[in-house]
């Protein structure tokens, strides 16, 4: 019955993806942790890898093929759930400022251009969750996400506590969470939004406040979805959704019963370059490539 | 479902077993968990210095005072003194290593009690984490060189007791220009002195640099204000916001 219901709830996504929202929380059937939290500790990872495109997963920055001499691989569903053409309902100047960005990539002429990711700064909290793997720990009162990925944390209290003064502004956002049967829902706020969300100048403003709801389906797979609401940037709040797996990345999925994988460090700013090496000259960027 | 903050409380500070005031984890074991900082100046210095301009006075943590280094490593520390506002791999903003991330003076927060006996300690610092493995496994064969090297503890007693090796040779003990190879070897020893401070020994072994083994020995204080919690301190990104200005603020 769960299988045909989130089969169900997949076609939705496709057929009217203005109707699109998560599935709805069930209960937990799964054993929990003493502090009674589902037990849903261990690695897990996007299936669909990638954070070149918000609504062509498996391209490169712009939405074009990254790699076109090898061989093509099926369209992977946009992570913009729920509206009509996929895309993030950007106001008419955000638009404009996503595309420069865009125009702008490959070929960085100031270092506002560089992705953040090339500087090894924090993602933020969703464009993490398509980036290595997450390693998911339960504590007591806690839900503690340790990235792979440029080593990354993210401390997700649910206790109950409010969130942290909305003055202070926080790479990976300030995360509060609780469960409604199998759905870790966490709420994000105090992001600033310094990050992208991807590789294609998406960008969110410091007013963002981030829904995110972890559908844990069994033990081996899980529906993330997150809303996002910026007046300030957005013609309505979208939703950002993917699958995740247990799992690592470049991997596969994890044997049954294997706890003994173990993250190795991932240092990423002590072997960076300086700035000024990711930087082409205005007069050199085009003729270089050509 | 919120777990209830007063169950989680009973639980971690009830003193279960014996007349022990300290609080116990669900296995009896000294419960480490929370919010964590030194009060001292070892990150200057881990020996006895006077103050200097923005630099307080300060005891030193070196058990006998003096750090037994080999005559030639001796002189490499005086040179790495005379070159420590730039040299200094914290002056660049770098994972400090095992254990100066522990006195960097930023907070840390420890995590115990996962099913597996896993401990994560997460560091206000760089966002710079470490998993101390409880499962009884050995380190990963070497040669590797990490930054914070590989954790592996044990309880002794009621002491947390860590093996650390496979490290790089590129940090150092403190601004002082303190330093090792890669051959580093720290064994830490977390023990609670109470409900809110943790005796916290490190014992030193690099037979390419000292002479000998050695030990420092500190506090931690709890940190106890009301809805405490960690932030962020992207050491390396400050000097990068100013390429990333906020769209909106430009646009409007």
């Amino acid at each position: 019955m769960r299988l045909l219901a989130v089969v169900t709830a997949a076609l939705c996504l496709w057929i009217v993806p203005a109707a699109a929202q998560a599935p709805k929380p069930a209960p937990w059937t799964g054993a929990r942790r003493p502090d009674g939290q589902p037990d849903v500790q261990g690695f897990w990872v996007t299936i669909v890898y990638g954070m070149g495109c918000l609504s062509n997963p498996r391209s490169g920055p712009g939405c074009v093929d990254e790699f076109p001499d090898r061989p093509a691989r099926p369209k992977a569903p946009s992570r913009v759930i729920d509206t009509t053409d996929g895309d993030v309902p950007y106001q008419p100047w955000a638009r404009e400022k996503q595309k420069h960005f865009v125009a702008n990539f490959a070929e960085p002429t100031s270092p506002e251009f560089i992705d953040p990711q090339q500087l090894c700064l924090p993602l933020g909290a969703v464009r993490q969750i398509t980036w290595h793997d997450i390693h998911l720990l339960q504590y007591d009162g806690y839900v503690v996400f340790v990235h792979e990925g440029g080593h990354s944390n993210r401390v997700i209290p649910v206790d109950g506590r409010p969130h942290a003064s909305a003055n202070i502004k926080l790479w990976m956002g300030d995360s509060r969470g609780h469960w409604e049967g199998n759905t870790l829902v966490v709420d994000v706020a105090n992001s600033n939004s310094k990050g992208r969300l991807s590789r294609s100048g998406d960008f969110a403003s410091d007013k963002v406040h981030i829904v995110e709801r972890f559908t844990f389906l069994d033990a081996n797979r899980a529906r993330y979805e997150a809303v996002f609401d910026d007046p300030s940037v957005y013609t309505r709040p979208w939703t950002f959704g993917l699958d995740l797996k247990r799992g690592v990345f470049d991997e596969g999925a994890l044997r049954s019963g294997d706890e003994n994988y173990e993250h190795w460090e991932e240092a990423c700013h002590e072997g960076l370059k300086d700035v000024d090496s990711s930087l082409r000259s205005p007069a050199s960027a085009n003729p270089e490539r050509k | 479902m919120r777990v209830s903050t007063i169950a989680l409380a009973a639980l971690t500070l009830a003193p279960v077993f014996g007349q022990s005031a300290l609080p116990r984890a669900r296995d009896g074991k000294p419960n480490l968990s929370g919010i964590w900082q030194v009060f001292n100046s070892a990150n200057i210095d881990l020996q006895d210095h006077g103050a200097q301009k923005d630099i307080p006075a300060g005891q030193g943590v070196v058990e006998g005072g003096e750090i037994p280094y080999q005559p030639w490593a001796l002189a490499k520390k005086k040179e790495n003194f005379k070159n420590r506002a730039t040299a200094d791999p914290e002056a660049k903003c770098y994972l400090l290593g095992v254990p100066r991330i522990t006195y960097s003076g930023h907070p840390f927060q420890i995590f115990q009690g996962s099913g597996s006996g896993l401990i994560t300690i997460l560091y206000e610092y760089a966002h710079a984490n470490r998993f101390i493995y409880m499962n009884g496994s050995d380190h990963p064969a070497g040669p590797i060189e990490w930054w914070m090297g590989d954790s592996r503890g044990r309880w002794e007693g009621d002491t947390l007791v860590v093996d650390n090796v496979h490290f790089n040779d590129r940090t150092w003990f403190d601004r002082a220009g303190d330093f090792h190879s890669e051959a580093l070897h720290v064994v830490e020893r977390y023990t609670l002195a109470g409900p809110d401070h943790i005796n916290y020994q490190a014992t030193i072994e690099d037979p390419k640099v000292f002479t000998r083994p050695w030990n420092i020995n500190m506090l931690l204080y709890r940190r106890k204000e009301k809805d405490v919690q960690l932030f962020d301190y992207e050491c390396y990104g400050f000097d990068r916001e100013k390429y990333y200005p906020l769209p909106v603020e430009e646009e409007k």
